[in-house]
């Protein structure tokens, strides 16, 4: 346990776990690569694959935020979606008949698209922190709520047909790295820093490991789990955006089974379910070795069901060793303090 | 009945280790049917691992359990209540979704290997339970609703129900009062009567020697001394305990006379829990709280420090009202409180001890846009380590891997460092060992030194005595006497009490 | 507060919340007041109902189950799958039910060891199971629609009670399944109540440690309670199949919103230890109302699941706000009990 925490001092390699991760992660690579030489490794499929690591990268961090606090986010896409159709839609009603929008009426757009996710997030904070619901249960409300309200506005139907510069934040490059990868890697240093480097981020591992604890030591737990809601919905609505600017369309559909996908990652980096550990870097290695699978199963011309029942089965067998280890742990302490 | 009377209940020569330690090292007790026998021992003397291989928790490495005449190398949670063994723990056990009927009825059920329940029979079942110890409760109430000594008594009932051959009792008597005990007594008399061999757990020697013929002390999982009760002396029986000449001398510093106030409680009310509670605290005194469980001390205490909601009354703090309701507000005002619960309400277990170190005030080690100041983190934390002598190699070990004394040295240390005028302290040395315990009422004598004051929360009548100015007693919510620095006297105190 | 007059509060508030509703619509539209409406809205009900009745006691226990969906269309669909394979084609309903009920069973058994041996938290558990049971039923077992199911399930979908032919207005049919429906309904509260099993769900819910020295096997209860669960997901399945007159895998999918909101609507608490199937019953019966019938009340069809969203949202507020009430009527008999 503490070697997972000890990363504060000594920087992030000496995390075993993410020690671990990264080896898993290579020999993934390795084996798909040897597998599928012609289709796997290849430039095309890694391009393609930085250019959907991203937007499922952004949602399991925003998951990743409430599962350190020992909750769980379940709105997560619902939020995205709604926050990418309201950025279309205005896109879309500015624009007319033309092909173009000016610049200053996509970033009002992207802007309300952020302000709903905060909303979102604050709706969440106020079930959760404020009244006191279960977090499941909380966000599984609103998550039909937010979805609900997404697929009444649009009557089900997508959006699309964006401008032209939104779509090129998606498809393009920056410097020779695809756009939403380089925002990806500025969310992640952000978030990191947030949980690592910030007293916010030390009180959500605080109020994650002991939530009495945390209100018997008034570092306002309530506050700290308003805010991870709140950033949670913000993260969303950003990977939302993404995604919209990617493939030009938004739907109140979209990135239906990304929830299940997202648990898969956050579980297969390392957070714990019960809140108080868990790391960004082991989120975005999990991440690629999820999607290094997608594409390989893809090259291999598996269905994509069965990447589905690939993803339940990682989630089970990652849960299962995690309880074996804990065992093993917890009876080498109990073994501990009885000697001491 | 005769053969009731004569069968014998207990262990041979049970070992039990956890990972290689050892928690129980060849321990063997033998209780007759229709005998009282006490199990004394100090936290982690063996005591509850040894409950927990009777009910069937654990599994013994080897020896035997004796029930009759049957023998077990081990038992399942099932076998055990079939083989009529009951246990009656510290927190009663009860389901509080569950009516008292059914909460006194299901283990009967259970017994009988029912697959169904009738509304009727349940009811019936309950009624003769609380009948048979003469007590009267709604049995169609949900348990949640119930008052503590009642569930008391619902477990009782439901443990001396059909089939009991061996019942444990642990610390029955801690929310009782008096009365209750006294009734507690006569109800243990009656199924004594019918031939159950009874244990009792309890470290209030007045009562074991009131109630129990025969006694096995544990230490450190061996037994060190048992025999028949009226062979023991009250100091013999401490003594091997905690096997030293404990010393409880008084070493609560002198208290210069003085006007000051650091705190003033006026007329605190939360009905029905207290109501109209005054007293105030001077700078550097040691003032103690005690009261039976449920007396509302508890409460109080938190209601001072704003985790526990109060109607009316003021707290006052260097002459200003602080606002109630609020932790924050309390901690602004210079309160501090350490919860009696170490593990789940004091610690963050599975964190790093430098964490839990700065739990309190995190806020402080801000630096500019919310950033942690790391080094003055790591500076803070090896300063407590080194003040408390808390001992560790590595100050970012999970807390979870320090012995119980030096968990509470974690907890103290974090409200030490927001160096609050007056620390609130629930149950200081609960579940420590002597040395430590020793250990940290003297950190509590060197702070009232340099003029902190605190307000010690605790049925540990012995350690109030050792270390407090005074002590208020609690009793249904109100103050019912208060003990000055030359009244402290631990018989009138217990008196007080029950 | 009597918790039996919350729980009476809780299931009378359905009940005024049924009749209000149904007061406005069928002011709206009067043909809302026909046998024949009352009756769609039974047989829309049958199948979310069964459904309910499995994960009203799974939340008592104080679990979630997010896999039934995935468990029930995998138990129908295979079945159908199985019977057209083996030319089974009898005239009876006993084969394909019981084909169904037995392979959901089997399913439910694999939630049991996830759950109940290894301990991995419901939630995770399910969601990981629900996504291998469907991605292994659309690798192997088959992903297309299959419209010619066995004669008996076809002949079953309107096999009516009743046939009432009022002098206006459409012909008002009863279904049969209203029958079995009712007394599986009864038996489940029976089970609940009335035996050793039930109780000891209601046990669990209520405190597990308290349940283990009674001396119930928490894993055997577990085991049993996701198994049952199964096997009633697999009936259901079965029997949306033969109402639907087609077996369609895509199908169910994502309707587990809508059946946990009916069942904590219904006054289950998600901790666990409440819930009692009257309540589920009403709980139902509300969606069902809301779904089938917004229409009528000049709502689009495409604003029932944002309906169904805020019902749950407004439902945990009030629930929520209820326990905050009643806890602290109760802290004073139990915050001693915490600290020692």
């Amino acid at each position: 346990m503490n070697e997972r925490f000890s990363k504060f001092n000594t920087g992030l390699l000496a995390d075993r776990k993410i020690t671990q991760l990264m080896i898993f992660t290579a020999l993934t690579f390795f084996i798909l690569s040897y597998v599928s030489k012609d289709i796997f490794f290849t430039s095309a499929n890694f391009i393609s694959m930085s250019y959907q690591i991203p937007e499922i990268a952004i949602l399991s961090i925003a998951l990743m935020l409430s599962m350190l606090t020992g909750g769980i986010d379940l709105s997560i896409v619902s939020i995205s979606n709604a926050a990418a159709l309201v950025a279309s839609w205005v896109m879309t009603t500015k624009m007319g008949d033309s092909e173009n929008l000016s610049n200053k009426w996509i970033i009002i757009a992207c802007v309300l698209g952020t302000v709903v996710g905060v909303l979102a997030g604050a709706v969440n904070s106020i079930l959760i922190a404020r009244l006191n619901v279960t977090p499941i249960l909380a966000t599984l409300a609103t998550m039909t709520l937010f979805n609900g309200i997404a697929i009444g506005m649009t009557n089900g139907e997508s959006v699309s047909g964006l401008p032209e510069q939104f779509m090129r934040v998606g498809n393009g490059t920056f410097f020779g790295i695809p756009t939403p990868f380089v925002l990806m890697i500025f969310i992640a240093i952000a978030v990191g820093f947030l949980i690592n480097r910030t007293t916010l981020g030390l009180k959500v591992f605080l109020v994650g490991t002991n939530r009495k604890a945390a209100q018997y030591s008034v570092m306002g737990d309530r506050k700290v789990i308003a805010w991870v809601y709140l950033i949670s919905g913000l993260l969303s609505s950003l990977a939302g955006l993404i995604i919209a600017s990617r493939t030009s369309a938004a739907s109140p559909d979209f990135g239906s089974s990304y929830i299940l996908l997202a648990i898969v990652i956050v579980v297969l980096g390392g957070v714990n379910p019960n809140g108080g550990f868990g790391t960004v870097t082991g989120v975005i290695l999990a991440t690629a070795v999820l999607q290094m699978v997608a594409s390989g199963f893809n090259a291999l011309r598996y269905s994509q069901f069965f990447y589905l029942a690939a993803q339940g089965g990682v989630l089970i067998f990652v849960m299962i060793l995690n309880v074996v280890l804990e065992r093993r742990r917890v009876n080498r302490s109990i073994a501990k303090s009885l000697r001491s | 009945m005769v053969t009731l009377l004569t069968a014998e209940y207990g262990v041979e020569n049970i070992v039990k280790s956890f990972g290689g330690a050892r928690a129980l090292s060849g321990v063997s007790l033998s209780v007759k049917g229709g005998e009282v026998h006490c199990i004394a021992g100090e936290n982690g003397s063996g005591k509850s691992t040894l409950i927990k291989i009777m009910s069937g928790v654990h599994a013994p490495d080897s020896g035997l359990i004796r029930l009759g005449d049957k023998s077990f190398t081990q038992l399942s949670p099932r076998e055990a209540v079939r083989e009529g063994v009951q246990v009656i723990f510290q927190d009663f056990s009860l389901l509080p979704n569950l009516t008292v009927a059914e909460n006194i009825a299901l283990p009967t059920y259970i017994l009988k290997n029912s697959r169904l329940l009738s509304k009727k029979q349940t009811n019936q079942l309950a009624t003769n339970a609380l009948d048979l110890i003469g007590v009267d409760i709604d049995i169609n109430a949900p348990v949640a609703d119930i008052s503590i000594a009642s569930k008391q008594l619902i477990a009782i009932a439901r443990a001396t129900n059909l089939g009991v051959k061996m019942l444990f009792m642990d610390e029955p008597t801690t929310a009782l009062t008096r009365k209750e005990i006294k009734r507690l007594f006569e109800v243990v008399e009656q199924i004594k009567a019918r031939g159950v061999a009874t244990v009792f757990v309890s470290h209030k020697i007045d009562e074991i020697q009131e109630i129990c013929n025969t006694i096995t002390i544990l230490r450190n999982g061996e037994v060190v001394s048992d025999g028949m009760m009226k062979d023991f002396k009250r100091q013999g029986i401490s003594q091997a305990m905690t096997g030293l000449d404990v010393s409880e001398t008084r070493i609560a510093p002198k208290l210069k006379k003085s006007n000051d106030k650091v705190i003033e409680v006026k007329n605190l009310t939360t009905k029905p829990t207290f109501s109209n509670v005054s007293f105030s605290i001077a700078p550097g005194e040691i003032l103690g709280m005690t009261g039976l469980l449920g007396s509302g001390r508890t409460e109080l205490a938190e209601a001072i420090f704003g985790q526990y909601p109060v109607d009316s009354g003021e707290v006052i703090v260097d002459g200003k009202p602080i606002h109630l309701n609020s932790s924050s507000a309390a901690l602004k005002a210079g309160i501090g409180y350490v919860p009696p619960d170490r593990l789940t309400q004091g610690l963050f277990l599975e964190q790093s001890i430098l964490n839990n170190l700065v739990a309190v005030g995190i806020d402080q080690y801000q630096s500019s846009g919310g950033r942690l100041a790391k080094s003055r983190l790591a500076e803070a934390g090896d300063r407590w380590i080194k003040d408390l002598r808390i001992k560790t190699k590595n100050p970012l070990n999970p807390v979870s891997s320090l012995s119980g004394g030096n968990q509470q040295r974690v907890v103290l240390a974090k409200w030490l460092a927001m160096n609050p005028h007056l620390m609130i302290l629930n149950g200081p040395t609960v579940g420590v060992d002597i040395g430590s315990k020793r250990e940290i009422l003297e950190i509590i004598r060197d702070r009232a030194q340099e003029g902190m004051s605190f307000l010690v929360v605790s049925d540990d009548i012995p350690e109030l005595i050792q270390i407090c100015h005074r002590v208020i007693v609690i009793k249904n919510g109100q103050i019912s006497k208060e003990f000055s620095e030359e009244q402290l006297d631990e018989t009138v105190l217990y008196k007080e009490l029950s | 507060m009597d918790f039996k007059k919350l729980l009476l509060r809780n299931e009378t508030a359905l009940i005024i919340a049924i009749v209000i509703l149904s007061l406005v619509i069928g002011a709206k539209s009067p043909e809302f007041f026909t046998l024949a409406n009352l009756f769609d809205i039974f047989r829309s009900s049958f199948v979310q109902l069964l459904f309910a009745l499995g994960v009203l006691i799974v939340i008592i226990s104080g679990g979630i189950d997010v896999s039934f969906p995935a468990v029930g269309i995998f138990a129908g669909y295979t079945s159908v799958v199985l019977m057209q394979h083996f030319e089974w084609n009898p005239e009876n309903l006993l084969l394909p039910i019981a084909l169904s009920i037995v392979i959901g069973t089997i399913l439910g058994a694999i939630n049991s060891i996830a759950i109940a041996s290894f301990g991995i938290p419901t939630l995770i558990a399910t969601l990981g199971t629900s996504g291998i049971f469907r991605g292994l039923m659309l690798t192997f077992i088959g992903s297309s629609f299959i419209s010619d199911i066995p004669i008996a399930l076809d002949k079953f979908a309107t096999a009516d009670l009743l046939k009432i032919q009022p002098e206006e207005g459409t012909l008002a049919r009863l279904h049969i399944l209203i029958i079995p429906i009712a007394i599986i309904t009864i038996l489940v509260s029976l089970l609940l109540t009335r035996t050793m099993f039930g109780r000891s769900v209601y046990a669990l819910g209520g405190g597990v440690e308290a349940t283990r020295r009674l001396g119930i096997s928490i894993k055997r209860t577990q085991a049993k309670i996701y198994m049952l669960v199964g096997g009633l997901s697999g009936l259901a399945g079965i029997l949306y199949v033969s109402l639907q007159r087609k077996a369609n895998p895509y199908d169910l999918t994502g309707s587990e919103l809508d059946i946990i909101a009916a069942v904590v609507l219904g006054g289950a608490s998600i901790m666990g230890g409440y819930g009692t199937v009257f309540g589920t019953v009403l709980g139902v019966l509300l969606i069902s109302l809301i779904k089938g019938n917004l229409i009528l009340l000049g709502v689009s069809g495409s604003w029932q699941r944002a309906a169904v969203g805020a019902l749950l949202v407004i439902g945990i507020t009030v629930q929520a706000i209820n326990e905050s009430k009643k806890a602290k009527n109760r802290r004073v008999s139990t915050s001693d009990e915490a600290a020692e």
